[in-house]
């Protein structure tokens, strides 16, 4: 095993917001003076650093619209040659494809996170809500029969 | 706080929605970033070495392709720490670890065989489906236990009755 | 090597996930050896849910899908590459079907040569050179393998894996052969190359090339200093259409190796798609070897008998090389006919050549029968009953690899 200092993360951050510009968020990242190293890409931002910074980083960026703002762990750091399309001969990566599919659902995901949030303090209310699921699952059931 | 298995393994709304509701994603990426982060291997590009298909034997016979058996020795040992599984049926064509057909009814047979809290449902296509769809994997993160110890207190398990009586959400 | 011919092959790595079964890294390596690069074709996202369409052929994984894609995008020079190669896992149906199709399509809509293989966790880099080796020469020798006369005075020795082939050529005639069995690769090379120098009352200093092919090639190439050092597929394609005197358009060429088979399809003497078999010897000339040993037959003469014989009188119920001979062993405790046997024996080698081996590559007549084995008459006899065409076997088929590499090798005699 290598010995590290701490472990080195990498979050994907995808921006689905209205409010903040993936530039904003990097921008934010950069004022903050966090060991981390951060990468633009068309969705958001890649940032890769020590696990605490990273955590804590990925998290005021959340808090600049959290419904609206996506997070998943990435594999590779950021800019890693293996997964680099200028060095390994053209083509995308493989998840990149997903993602993409992905990213078109999120301001539909988004939107259902807001309705949550108003709606339903949903900690507390959870057999209230579990109610409305009812009549919510028979018409998913009742929608998916008539196609 | 449950480790719940995602399937799609690599999804950016299932590992944010289980990130936010408390919970820790049993993601491919994770794995992924073990092996090529280790400085050891040079296997590139996933530092995927002849002894994976080997470690993928704990899971499929010899008689199954070193593709199967290489990507089973990156999730299998996710499966082994679910807690709890989402899996969401139809997603979008996917590629790499998961590009492989076999492999993903492989490694959805083995989280279904471990009978823990499963909700599987429909990738959304429209807004309206996709309320739902957050709406069910909100409720089903939140019936999960918070902390380790309260697994099988009393609310949860009333929970659980309810959505198996409803027939919708696989509780077993 | 001129400098032309130097620059890197780009190969476009159509796979369905070479990346997760752990030989990725033996693909570069035989890549690099050959001086190729992989590439990744780009593909356009939206082809991918029409592909399965235009394919006719709907898959469930994803992977294999891109496969489609990505041969989609080099066919329509979307991406440029030299070559393909196609691979996907070895025993999985779904890839098979999807492999042997974009090879169809890319064969059928470009020029671009192509070779595809299914890899297990045990791929070595050694077992790709061969494949790598055959695809960068067509991509980058082309107006070598053009060529259709031999000229001047050049020697090939082709060092197989059971014996080892030399000639020496003159003015397109074939003045001196030397025929071997492969002991020590260098002492056997050294002792065939000078029957063939012998017979032709030449010396060494006089041979203006050499080519060298077979497993042996590197090492006997070095050792005697040849210009041309070149795998068996490129070299007995062309070996085989000089020698059948089909030098112009389609033809099959399979050729019965000691360990291995080949089938390749050739156009204009340049092979396009093939295959190598080497899992199993059962299908091999040592098969025969050991069949002519418990016959008590000299192998020469094993081919007469065969042709006596009826195979359907024996019952042959494996292909792999023990349980065959057993079989065949069995069936002669049961009072079978030696001769019945023979026959039975060679049917089983052409029975497992065509279900294995002619799966992957289309039967474009004529269908040239080379290699040590043709030379058993029952083979291609046996073959022809078979595949219900004729089989050309020319005379010196088992030279084949020497004499194209001689062939070859008088590209280098003007330089």
């Amino acid at each position: 095993m290598t010995e590290t200092k701490q472990e080195e993360i990498t979050k994907v951050i995808v921006i689905s917001s209205d409010k903040v510009l993936p530039v904003d968020a990097a921008m934010k990242i950069y004022e903050s003076e966090f060991p981390v190293t951060v990468k633009e890409t068309c969705f958001g931002l890649i940032v890769t650093g020590p696990a605490d910074d990273v955590l804590e980083v990925v998290e005021n960026i959340r808090q600049l619209d959290k419904n609206h703002i996506f997070v998943k762990d990435r594999g590779f750091p950021a800019g890693d040659e293996r997964r680099c399309r200028a060095s390994r001969g053209g083509g995308p990566r493989p998840g990149f494809h997903f993602l993409r599919e992905e990213v078109k659902m999120l301001p539909a995901i988004g939107a259902a996170l807001d309705e949550l949030e108003e709606k339903e303090p949903l900690k507390e209310k959870t057999e209230g809500k579990g109610k409305l699921k009812v009549s919510d699952l028979e018409r998913i059931i009742e929608a998916e029969l008539a196609r | 706080m449950a480790k719940v298995f995602i399937y799609p393994v690599n999804s950016l709304i299932l590992a944010d929605l289980v990130e936010r509701y408390g919970h820790k994603p049993l993601a491919v990426m994770n794995q992924v970033r073990e092996k090529v982060t280790n400085i050891s291997l040079d296997s590139p590009p996933v530092n995927i070495t002849p002894e994976d298909p080997k470690i993928g034997l704990r899971y499929a016979a010899v008689e199954v392709p070193p593709g199967v058996r290489g990507r089973m020795a990156l999730i299998g040992p996710l499966i082994e720490e679910t807690e709890a599984a989402i899996i969401v049926e139809n997603p979008p064509t996917n590629f790499g670890c998961v590009g492989c057909n076999r492999t993903n009814e492989l490694m959805k047979y083995l989280v279904r065989e471990k009978e823990v809290p499963t909700l599987e449902v429909v990738y959304p296509e429209s807004e309206e489906d996709a309320r739902e769809f957050v709406y069910k994997i909100a409720a089903f993160l939140e019936s999960l236990p918070k902390e380790k110890d309260k697994v099988g207190e009393k609310k949860g398990e009333e929970k659980v009755e309810e959505e198996k009586a409803e027939g919708q959400e696989e509780e077993q | 090597m001129s400098a032309e011919e130097a620059g890197i092959v780009k190969i476009a790595l159509v796979s369905c996930g070479s990346e997760y079964s752990g030989v990725q890294p033996e693909f570069e390596e035989a890549a690099a050896r050959v001086n190729a690069k992989f590439v990744f074709p780009e593909i356009d996202i939206a082809s991918i849910d029409n592909i399965g369409k235009e394919f006719g052929l709907e898959v469930a994984s994803g992977d294999l899908r891109l496969m489609m894609a990505r041969a989609k995008a080099v066919v329509e020079g979307i991406t440029h590459v030299d070559g393909v190669f196609i691979t996907t896992c070895f025993r999985c149906a779904e890839g098979a079907i999807v492999r042997n199709e974009v090879r169809r399509y890319i064969h059928k809509h470009s020029n671009i040569p192509v070779i595809s293989y299914s890899f297990t966790e045990r791929t070595s880099a050694g077992t790709l050179l061969t494949r790598l080796e055959a695809l960068t020469t067509v991509a980058r020798r082309r107006h070598l393998l053009a060529r259709e006369v031999q000229t001047g005075l050049t020697a090939g020795i082709d060092s197989g894996s059971t014996t080892t082939k030399a000639v020496v050529m003159k003015d397109n005639r074939i003045i001196g052969t030397g025929w071997v069995p492969t002991i020590k690769v260098l002492e056997s090379a050294e002792e065939a190359y000078s029957r063939a120098l012998k017979e032709a009352g030449v010396s060494r200093e006089e041979v203006q090339a050499l080519g060298t092919t077979g497993y042996g090639r590197f090492l006997i190439g070095k050792h005697f200093n040849a210009q041309l050092i070149q795998e068996e597929i490129t070299v007995n394609s062309k070996g085989a259409v000089y020698l059948a005197d089909r030098q112009k358009g389609p033809a099959t060429v399979i050729d019965i190796g000691g360990m291995d088979n080949k089938a390749i399809s050739v156009e204009d003497g340049i092979p396009g798609m093939f295959t190598m078999g080497g899992i199993c010897a059962g299908a091999s000339g040592r098969f025969f070897e050991m069949i002519s040993k418990r016959l008590g037959v000299e192998i020469t003469e094993l081919g007469a008998l065969a042709v006596k014989g009826m195979q359907e009188k024996v019952t042959m119920n494996s292909y792999c090389i023990v349980f065959g001979i057993q079989s065949l062993v069995n069936s002669l405790a049961k009072g079978s006919a030696p001769e019945d046997v023979a026959a039975a024996a060679c049917y089983s080698v052409v029975e497992q050549i065509f279900e294995q081996q002619l799966q992957e590559v289309d039967v474009k007549e004529p269908l040239i029968l080379v290699g040590g084995s043709s030379l058993i008459e029952g083979v291609p006899k046996a073959l022809e009953e078979l595949l219900k065409i004729k089989v050309l076997v020319p005379r010196n088929s088992h030279l084949i690899g020497a004499v194209g590499a001689a062939l070859l090798a008088s590209g280098y005699v003007e330089e």
